[in-house]
């Protein structure tokens, strides 16, 4: 078993500069292509202020501000949605038991979808929030949407997981139908809204990585913090609590977690389906159930994943840009299929 | 360490209104192995809830180690005290010596990883229960009796002092109860491990136990050690049943034996009007006496001497016996007893025994059975094999063909099967109501 800690922090340590790699080779990518010791000179002279060579003899100033204020951030940013939602899924398929689970399952991003919509057709907020009106709105409708899903479910001082799940889906469902009324009684910018809903990176800057990185943050390390109690969590709630673990806190602190994460990365992406739900199955697939490592590989799988698939979507038909959900679910379902095929009857539920 | 590790004070559970439990005090001696029991809707699993924390009862509190474990934290608990369920389900493919090595969470702090002692405790834990060639076997994979060890093997390593469990052995075959079994009292002698389980098998529970808790309507009816709360009384008040109560021959506890269909029906009611009355001895009459107590006759016995097995058997089945002094022949006394009893019964049976001058008086009686128009059945396993069974010189076989010229009536036994083929033997017994035989 020693082995196995040495093995899952080579797994991690891969995996770290697989990222790492995916993002420079991506950031070559696109109508004003560079070279990658190029991509990774610009990176050094930015990130850490070392200048190697004149630059100004390699590339030209609009070059590096594609590179660096451009695409990067746009990266960034696709990495972290698709850290946030692989592990959100990870723990929210652990916390629910159940295979279906996805980061949106108890209605966060029909939430995100009303507020979003509020803000594009009727500008609501716009006074308050500036240019960040939409993902703010969005944002405060995941947070709103999960507070009322769980004060729903709520049974005196327990959340009884099947409650919350039922409650998820029927007031997501609610939301869905009022985002729906107000495109039909707007009648007005539905292009952008429906857009909005199929999800996206387009134009995003620093700007939007700042404003969620908080977020992230806060939300990821007690995820990370609870990992060995997720494990316990999915031999049953009363087992894990024979273990030591507090679970009722623990649910209130993971959701709370998750929410955190899901809200932020809808409001600056908007709703990217299958890679909160497919990548945790995937990594279950590859490393087993095991927490400890399955967390960190699906959150670093999902980053990588989401980089790629967002560089796809924005060079494939360029300059026509394809909303990332689609790239998402037309790469990801046929390998989760092989892979369900190929290694049958172990996918853990 | 104080002598008592757990104290229940006064716990009350309802559910709604109904009172699950109502005022439940007992203590829990350090080392003791006690077994919880009752029928369904006791109060026994809603009991263990309630001392594991699964549960809070509306009134009433659980001392563990001098501490009220409602105001202890989960990790604090899980250190002293282990749970394993009657079934636990695990969907997800963790191999055999993970799960055993989550019983070390309580342990261990979120970035620590398993250490040295962690992995020495699994191993062991896993060697006591016999997992170890398991390890590598993902738990999704194994059996109900392996997943039950497994899960004993992962609630020993959170080195607790108590052991609750709920219904161990209820989803097992026998061979996996007695395993279970064997190996909680292993633990409980060898490891000092306190160890209070619910039980649904009595017998179980009486064999293992030193201690059972006897639980009727949310309330203790009785506890003490099995051989005093498996008592008949507490048995019939308790369950609403009938049951046999003997000690096992090996162990020396108390053993329960249903006594099949023995609710009473409008046919047995019937039944119990009739009255038969067995001439046995021996052992001979031991499995015909149990039979027709099952089937509601009412029986009588006699004449028996002190001492002899059919004699211990009917006194179990609370069979009235006119008794004789041991090694002693029927003396007129008690052959003039036995007759006042024949004329009583609706029928009379003998027994497949041999005769000797001891007891020839009872075939007489049987004689007396004819005289008075009783029924009379002769037990055979052979046709005519009385001969081989006289030891009077042929006095008893002169007589036994008298009797069947009067209108004895044979049973052969061979014929019925081999043993007692229950139906057809009392349909072979009663062709029809006895007055008319």
């Amino acid at each position: 078993m020693l082995n196995q800690f040495l093995k899952w922090r080579l797994i991690f340590i891969a995996l770290v500069f697989f990222l790492f790699l995916i993002i420079v080779v991506c950031l070559t990518i696109g109508p004003a292509p560079g070279s990658i010791l190029n991509v990774f000179l610009i990176l050094a002279k930015k990130i850490l202020g070392l200048t190697f060579f004149k630059p100004e003899e390699r590339w030209s100033s609009t070059f590096e501000t594609i590179i660096f204020a451009v695409r990067l951030p746009r990266l960034i940013l696709a990495a972290l949605v698709g850290a946030a939602l692989a592990s959100a899924g990870v723990v929210l398929q652990g916390l629910l038991k159940n295979p279906l689970a996805d980061p949106y399952i108890l209605g966060i991003s029909s939430g995100a979808a009303l507020g979003a919509t509020l803000a594009i057709l009727l500008g609501v907020g716009s006074s308050l929030f500036g240019a960040y009106t939409l993902p703010a709105m969005a944002f405060i409708g995941a947070i709103v949407t999960i507070f009322i899903v769980y004060n729903i479910s709520r049974v005196g001082q327990q959340v009884p997981m099947g409650n919350l799940l039922l409650a998820g889906i029927a007031v997501g469902a609610f939301f869905s139908a009022l985002v729906t009324l107000v495109m039909v009684f707007s009648g007005a910018d539905l292009h952008a809204v429906i857009f909005w809903l199929m999800g996206g990176l387009a134009n995003r800057g620093w700007g939007h990585v700042k404003a969620i990185l908080p977020y992230f943050l806060v939300g990821l390390i007690p995820i990370f913090l609870a990992r060995r109690k997720l494990n316990l969590l999915l031999l049953g709630e009363e087992a894990a609590q024979h273990l030591g673990v507090e679970v009722e806190t623990l649910k209130v602190i993971l959701l709370g977690a998750v929410t955190l994460m899901v809200a932020a990365s809808v409001s600056v992406s908007g709703i990217i389906g299958f890679v909160g739900l497919i990548i945790p199955h995937i990594f279950r697939l590859l490393t087993g159930p095991d927490h400890r490592i399955l967390l960190p590989v699906s959150a670093l799988g999902g980053a990588i994943f989401l980089v790629l698939m967002d560089t796809i979507a924005r060079t494939a038909a360029a300059p026509l840009e394809i909303p990332v959900g689609v790239i998402t679910a037309l790469w990801g379902a046929p390998f989760f299929i092989y892979l369900l095929r190929k290694k049958k009857g172990t996918v853990g539920f | 360490m104080s002598v008592v590790i757990l104290k229940i004070c006064d716990v009350t559970c309802k559910y709604d209104t109904v009172k699950v439990l109502a005022e439940v005090n007992f203590k829990i001696r350090r080392g003791s192995f006690t077994g919880i029991i009752g029928p369904n809707g006791s109060g026994k699993s809603t009991l263990l809830k309630t001392i594991s924390k699964a549960l809070k009862p509306n009134r009433g509190t659980v001392w563990l180690n001098e501490q009220d474990i409602y105001r202890l934290k989960a990790q604090a608990i899980a250190q002293q005290m282990a749970v394993v369920p009657q079934e636990t389900v695990i969907s997800f493919p963790f191999l055999v010596k993970e799960v055993v090595m989550m019983g070390r969470s309580p342990y261990l702090g979120p970035w620590q990883a398993e250490g040295k002692r962690d992995y020495l405790i699994c191993h062991q834990a896993m060697q006591l229960t016999n997992t170890l060639p398991l390890a590598n076997r993902p738990v999704t994979t194994l059996s109900g009796g392996e997943k039950q060890r497994v899960i004993i093997a992962q609630a020993l390593t959170q080195e607790p002092e108590i052991l609750l469990l709920d219904e161990p052995t209820s989803h097992l075959d026998i061979n996996h109860q007695l395993e279970i079994m064997e190996l909680l009292q292993r633990l409980n002698q060898e490891q000092k491990l306190t160890i209070l389980a619910v039980f649904h098998d009595l017998n179980l529970a009486a064999q293992y136990c030193d201690q059972l808790i006897l639980l009727h309507q949310g309330k203790i009816y009785a506890l003490g050690k099995p051989e005093e709360v498996l008592i008949k009384k507490n048995i019939q008040e308790v369950y609403q049943t009938n049951v046999l109560i003997e000690k096992h021959s090996l162990t020396g506890r108390p053993y329960l034996t249903l006594l099949p269909g023995n609710t009473l029906t409008a046919q047995k009611a019937e039944l119990r009007n009739k009255h038969i009355h067995v001439i046995c001895g021996g052992g001979a009459g031991t499995n015909i006496l149990r039979l027709l107590v099952n089937q509601g006759y009412t029986v009588t016995a006699g004449v028996l001497n002190k001492g002899d097995v059919d004699l211990e058997t009917a006194k179990t089945l609370d069979i009235p016996v006119i008794e004789e002094v041991s090694f002693m022949p029927v003396s007129q006394a008690s052959h003039c007893l036995n007759l006042e009893m024949i004329q009583k019964a609706d029928a009379c049976l003998v027994a497949c025994i041999p005769f000797g001058h001891g007891n020839l008086k009872n075939i007489e009686a049987v004689a007396f059975a004819l005289d008075e128009g009783k029924p009379v059945f002769f037990m055979e396993e052979n046709k005519n094999d009385l001969a081989s069974r006289d030891y009077t010189g042929g006095k008893a076989e002169k007589l036994y063909h008298e009797l069947i010229k009067r209108g004895a009536r044979t049973i052969n036994m061979v014929n019925m099967g081999s043993g007692f083929e229950l139906s057809n033997f009392i349909r072979y017994l009663t062709p029809g109501p006895l007055s008319e035989a």
